[in-house]
Order: C-alpha cells, then sequence, then structure tokens
C-alpha cells in the first residue's frame, strides 16, 4: 500500500497555487492603478483619494463585480502607488504601471505639476506610430489646473472646470453683494494650480462682473481667461507654499482697502494668511478662495480664521450618494472631497465604460483593451456624478462637473448656493 | 500700491520678531557645529516633532495649550538625544561626511513620520496672547510674536547662562575647544556631547514651537525653510559663534521681510541668498569671526 499522505500536501498546494496563477483565474479579476501624494507634504490627498477609490471599488465588487465580453462577471481589484507630489515619480510610476502591470487603466496623480510632466510622456495622438509615448489610458481624480487632459489623447480627467466655476460664482457674488466693489488677493506663486487658477481665471472673472481692483486697474487685464497675468501677479502680495510668514502680504492686504480679499493657496498657507489677516484686524467684507481649501484641512487648521471665507467645490454631502461617499471616505480613515470624491465616480466610470466597450481581460488583449478603454472613455458623452450630472468635454478629454458655493460656517463648510438654481 | 517708510519699518520690525525663532534655531545648529564641528541637519525636523508630540499631548490629554510650550522642547530633547544615538556616537570623529549624510537621512526619517502621523494636514496650535495686537498710529504689533521674542530672549539668557556659568556648560566648552585635553581632566566626551544634543534639542523644540505659534498653523512644511534658514543663520552669525547665530537670527528674518516688501516673494530668497553669499566671499567667519579651534 502506498502512503500518498506525504505528497498529497504538497500537490493540493501546488494545484492551489497554480490555479491561482493561471489565466483563467486572472481573467476574473479586472485591475486598476491609482497613484497620488502619499508621502510629503501632501499626503493627505493621497490618503483621502486611496480611502475613496477603496469604498468604490467595494462597492462595485459588492454589486456583482463587472462584466466581460464574455458575460463573466470579474472582480475589480486595484493597486496604489505613492507619487509623493512629484514630476519625476508620477512619470516613474506611470511607466511602470503601463509596463509591469496588467492594469487596464491609471486613476491619478495628485499635483497638477505632476500631471503636466506626466501627461507629457504619454502618446499625444492615438494611433500615431512614430510617437512612442505610454499608450495607457488615465482618468485623473485630482490634479485640477486648467486644460491639462489635452495634452494626451490618453489622458482625460474628471476634475471641476474652475473657469466656469469661478465665472458663476463671481455673478452670484455681484448679485447677492452689490455694494462690493473691489478686490485684493494673492496667491502661492509656487505652485501651478494656485498661481495659474488665481492670475488667469479668478482675477479676470471678478472683472468681467464689474469688479475693480482695489489699487487701481490691472494693465492687460480685460475679464477674458489668461489676460495680464502676469500683471496680476505684480499687483498681487503673494507668499510661496512653504512660507511662515505672512505679515507683509497681510498689511498690503489690509492697505488695499479692498471689499473682497482673494486668497488662492492650499490649506496650509490658507491658514497661515487667514491667520496673520486675523490678527492684523483686517476685516473684508468677504474672502473667496481657491477650490482645493474647501476641504477638511482648513477646517482643522484655521476653522475660525476661515469663518465666512466662500469657495465653489464640486463636492458637498448634499444627495444620498455624496453623503453615502463621505461615510465611507471616514470608515476608510479619508475624507471626501472635491478631489478625493472623484475616485468615486472615476471607478464607476470605469465599470461603465469596460462593461460597454467589451474587454477581453486576457494578457494578450492587455494592448487592446487599454486602447478600448480609451475609445470608450472619449464617446463619453455624459457620466454620474455624486452631486449630478457630469458632462464630458471630450475634445479636451474634461469634464463640466456640477458645483455648489460652499462658506466656512462654524467649522463647517455649508452649502450656500446651488448654481442650478439659477439656470 | 505705494511703499511708504511706516510699510519698510513695519516690515523690518516684524521681520525682526519672527527671526527670533531663526535665531533659535541656528543657535541649535551652531552649538552642536561647535561642540562636536560636525552639522546636525535633522535638527528643524527634530523641533517640529517636538512641537508636534507637544500639541498631541494637550490635544489627546486635554491639559491647557501653553503647556504644549513645555511639553514640545522636552520631546525635541529626547528626539536630540535619538538622534545623537543613531547618527554621531558611533561614527567615528574622523569620519565628516557620513554623520552629515545620516542626519540628512534622519531629516527626511522624522518629517515622514509626522507626515505618516498627521497626513499631512495643517494643524492649528494654540498661541499666546494672539488675541492682543498694539497699535501706535500707522504701526501695529502682534501680541503673540512679542511673546515669542520675549520667550526666544529668555532662553538665550538661560543658554547663554548654562554655557558660561555652570559645569555643564564649562564640560561643554572644554570638549569644544580641546576635547583631549577634556577627556584627560575627567570630563567624558560623548556624555557631554549627548547632553548638548538634549539641550539643544530641547531649544529647538521651543523654536519650533514658536514658529508654529507665530504661523499659527503646524505642518511638516515647515521643517525644511526652518532647516534652511537656521543653516543661513549659521553661516551668517558664524559657525560656532553663539552672539553671531542670535544676531544672525534677527538680521536673516528682519531682512528676508524687507526684500519680500521691495522686490516680491519671488525674488525675495534671491537676496537672502546674496546675503548668504556676501558673508561667504568677504567674512567666512561670520559676523562675530569666532577664534576657536580645534586640536
Amino acid at each position: 500500500m502506498f502512503n500518498l499522505k506525504p505528497i498529497m500536501k504538497p500537490a493540493v498546494m501546488a494545484a492551489a497555487l497554480s490555479a491561482l496563477i493561471s489565466p483563467a483565474f486572472a481573467e476574473e479579476t479586472v485591475l486598476i492603478a491609482g497613484w497620488g501624494a502619499k508621502s510629503g507634504p501632501l499626503r493627505s490627498f493621497g490618503v483621502n483619494s486611496e480611502a475613496v477609490l477603496k469604498a468604490a471599488v467595494k462597492e462595485v465588487n459588492d454589486s456583482g463585480g463587472i462584466m466581460l465580453s464574455d458575460g463573466r462577471n470579474a472582480t475589480l481589484e486595484y493597486i496604489y502607488f505613492d507619487s509623493a507630489c512629484n514630476a519625476e515619480q508620477a512619470i516613474s510610476v506611470a511607466r511602470k504601471v503601463a509596463s509591469e502591470t496588467s492594469a487596464l487603466i491609471g486613476i491619478g496623480p495628485t499635483c497638477s505639476g505632476a500631471a503636466a510632466a506626466m501627461f507629457g510622456v504619454f502618446q499625444k495622438t492615438v494611433g500615431d506610430d512614430s510617437d512612442t509615448g505610454l499608450q495607457f489610458p488615465i482618468l485623473t481624480d485630482t490634479a485640477v489646473r486648467n486644460g491639462l487632459a489635452k495634452i494626451s489623447q490618453w489622458t482625460f480627467r474628471n476634475t471641476p472646470n474652475e473657469p466656469d466655476m469661478y465665472d458663476k460664482l463671481f455673478a452670484w457674488v455681484a448679485k447677492t453683494y452689490p455694494d462690493l466693489k473691489t478686490i485684493y488677493g494673492g496667491t502661492e506663486t509656487d505652485q501651478g494650480h494656485s498661481n495659474g487658477t488665481y492670475s488667469k481665471v479668478i482675477v479676470q472673472a471678478s472683472k468681467r462682473h464689474g469688479f475693480d481692483w482695489a489699487t487701481g486697474a490691472i494693465e492687460g487685464v480685460t475679464g477674458d481667461l489668461g489676460s495680464g497675468s502676469t500683471e496680476v501677479l505684480d499687483s498681487s502680495s503673494n507668499w510661496l507654499m512653504a512660507d511662515t510668514n505672512f505679515s507683509v502680504q497681510a498689511r498690503a492686504f489690509k492697505k488695499s482697502n479692498a471689499d473682497i480679499y482673494i486668497i488662492s493657496s492650499h490649506p496650509f498657507t490658507t491658514c497661515g494668511m487667514l491667520k496673520e489677516l486675523k490678527r492684523r484686524r483686517a476685516e473684508p467684507k468677504l474672502m473667496i478662495g481657491l477650490t482645493s481649501s474647501s476641504s477638511a484641512e482648513v477646517m482643522k487648521g484655521c476653522p475660525d480664521a476661515a469663518e465666512g471665507m466662500i469657495i465653489p467645490t464640486s463636492f458637498a454631502p448634499i444627495t444620498p450618494a455624496a453623503e453615502k461617499v463621505a461615510m465611507l471616505a471616514n470608515e476608510n480613515g479619508g475624507d471626501a472631497d472635491l478631489h478625493s470624491a472623484a475616485a468615486w465616480e472615476n471607478v464607476m466610470i470605469i465599470k461603465r465604460v469596460i462593461e460597454s466597450v467589451g474587454i477581453g481581460n486576457t494578457p494578450e488583449t492587455l494592448v487592446a483593451d487599454r486602447r478600448m478603454i480609451r475609445d470608450g472613455l472619449e464617446t463619453l458623452e455624459m457620466t454620474d456624478g455624486l452631486i449630478g450630472e457630469v458632462q464630458r468635454v471630450q475634445d479636451e478629454g474634461e469634464a463640466l462637473k456640477p458645483y455648489v458655493f460652499v462658506q466656512a460656517t462654524e467649522g463647517k463648510w455649508a452649502v450656500i448656493h446651488d448654481p442650478r438654481a439659477m439656470q | 500700491m505705494g511703499i511708504d517708510f511706516v510699510d519698510i519699518a513695519q516690515a523690518i520690525i516684524d521681520g525682526l520678531l519672527f527671526g527670533s525663532t531663526y535665531a533659535l534655531i541656528g543657535l541649535g545648529f551652531t552649538l552642536i557645529f561647535g561642540a562636536m564641528h560636525k552639522l546636525n541637519l535633522a535638527y528643524a525636523a527634530s523641533a517640529i516633532a517636538g512641537a508636534y508630540v507637544g500639541l498631541a499631548m494637550i490635544t489627546l490629554t486635554g491639559l491647557p495649550s501653553v503647556l504644549a510650550f513645555f511639553l514640545g522642547p522636552i520631546a525635541s530633547g529626547v528626539i536630540g538625544f535619538a538622534v545623537y544615538v543613531t547618527c554621531f556616537r558611533y561614527i567615528p570623529t574622523t569620519n565628516m561626511l557620513a554623520p552629515l549624510m545620516a542626519s540628512i537621512g534622519a531629516l527626511f526619517f522624522i518629517d515622514e513620520i509626522v507626515i505618516h502621523a498627521t497626513a499631512g494636514s495643517p494643524l492649528s496650535f494654540p498661541a499666546v496672547m494672539e488675541d492682543i495686537y498694539l497699535e501706535f498710529g500707522d504701526f501695529g504689533f502682534r501680541g503673540d510674536l512679542i511673546f515669542v521674542l520675549a520667550i526666544s530672549l529668555i532662553a538665550m539668557a538661560v543658554l547663554m547662562y548654562i554655557l558660561f556659568r555652570t559645569r555643564l556648560g564649562l564640560a561643554t566648552r572644554a570638549v569644544s575647544q580641546q576635547p583631549i585635553a577634556a577627556e584627560l581632566c575627567g570630563i567624558a566626551g560623548h556624555r557631554t556631547n549627548a547632553i548638548t544634543f538634549v539641550v539643544t534639542g530641547a531649544l529647538g523644540g521651543l523654536a519650533g514651537c514658536m514658529a508654529a505659534a507665530a504661523v499659527g498653523v503646524i505642518s511638516p512644511l515647515l521643517t525644511v525653510p526652518i532647516t534652511v534658514k537656521g543653516l543661513i543663520v549659521t553661516v551668517i552669525g558664524g559657525l560656532g559663534s553663539i552672539p553671531g547665530a542670535i544676531i544672525a537670527g534677527f538680521a536673516v528674518g528682519g531682512f528676508e521681510n524687507l526684500f519680500l516688501l521691495l522686490f516680491g516673494v519671488n525674488q525675495r530668497d534671491i537676496y537672502v541668498f546674496l546675503l548668504l553669499f556676501v558673508f561667504l566671499v568677504f567674512r567666512p567667519g561670520g559676523v562675530f569671526d569666532t577664534a576657536i579651534e580645534r586640536d
């Protein structure tokens, strides 16, 4: 009688292992990749995005997973990488994900500067054989600087459209606060998003709606996007992202006697500047902030000093879906805000696209699957957002997301206006 | 918007007040350099980490917020000791590069621990006399910055007392100037260096708390600029020169604000670094060219 016991256990383990690594098993899983700032001072952005991404993936799987072209359902899985807020690291992660993993699409990165550089290594025009850039679809959730997605036809974004947001905001401010006439402001000049949005979008939007620069008209600013942007920066009182002393800037703000202060920066310096203004008894009639500051960080850092500040944002828990995502984000150790909430929407968009284009999801079809997903993204005209439908601007790969205006009120961001009500 | 005399004077005064935190950080760098002839680049990271610990303690335990200014320095002292043990203690004194690189590693390590513990979120830091703003005509003075200046001056005075009026200070100076002779006289060099790291760590923790209180917010973003400013202060003041570090700290704070007012934020640091180069070229020994030599 042969004793099979000694060889049975390894045999069963080997069989199980081979089943795990076999193509048949692999076909049951659809892999997506995410990356964002998980280290460095902007770590909270990556933490929040991953928390929401994790919740969204679970939601998809709880509702049956993703249907493949042959009718089978696959489980959605994700891998998440740290690209910090660093262009080289973001490029490195993109190359690694595209060449070494079976991920079908990427979500990220965090920072606009990193995104601008990263998008540059992707194939600019689909099907251009002379361009050896990465052929891997991206659906960015966080990097928000205006106009980045058109760098490559492989790159798409589901981020807010700030020119539209600030245009509507100043239209509303002009109507709601007719006595306010003058503005003054400043930005973090070393941050592409803060700087670009301030000098090319916000000040021009204010001009368009009849507001005057408190210290005299800025040459070249006509109200058109980007007009007189250099002069805007020269006329403002600015700072850097890691600055610790805002006394000179706060004095300039106060001296301007403007009705409205514009503070276009990320949470750390927004709080530094707001606290300095408060200590110097600078009392504007209204303060307007950058979209990125409509987050929990400002409420943790300077709730009192931020009181009254108004910011347009594409996320607020005003619908049951948005409330649910906000709760799930907290359960996963993060916060849902205008950046991270987009990760939820992106996962749902990816599920919809994959199911509509019918991918093979095998190693042999990986390249074709990625291309089909890219093409599927391009055909989208409308997607479901957490606070309403999102319109796609496909010649630019961008989104027109619904948004609301929030105001810092007693340590929370309270929704004070929904522009859709005006339409 | 035009710049008048009041703007210039106010900018310089504000800069001097804030410069007291630079002076404290510069003092820490210079004391360690004076004691060991080595730079501890993890110094500002330890200072900010200590301030975080102080904030965490008062937040978690509900202690009065002013205690952050005591708990922070204690925590920084402990971190300073850990940095000494890991980056300096067991590396031969003849190897100049290894401790420098180790301290750079410690800088990023400490910073990343803070970032992971807080997700990098800025946190509100308590300030003393925050509601006080003294106005004299067009001039205004923040009460909390006056408090920062006062505490910094007291800390400097205590440090000077320790260095020049106590046996510990005598031992520190002896090890700094003649380490072999000091050992022969029975002074334990490693123990003295360890105490120096603890004392300077506590000083740094106080500076970290003061800087966070002056901004009103604490963030890991504070680490690198404070490290850079501390190094500039140390060089301008003269490596190893205590009065030099104090004077240079105030001067850098004042000039930094003046350059900001006159040239804008994008050119401010160009002029601050130009100031550094001017000193390196024309007065490499710093404001008070130190005559301390080592065997």
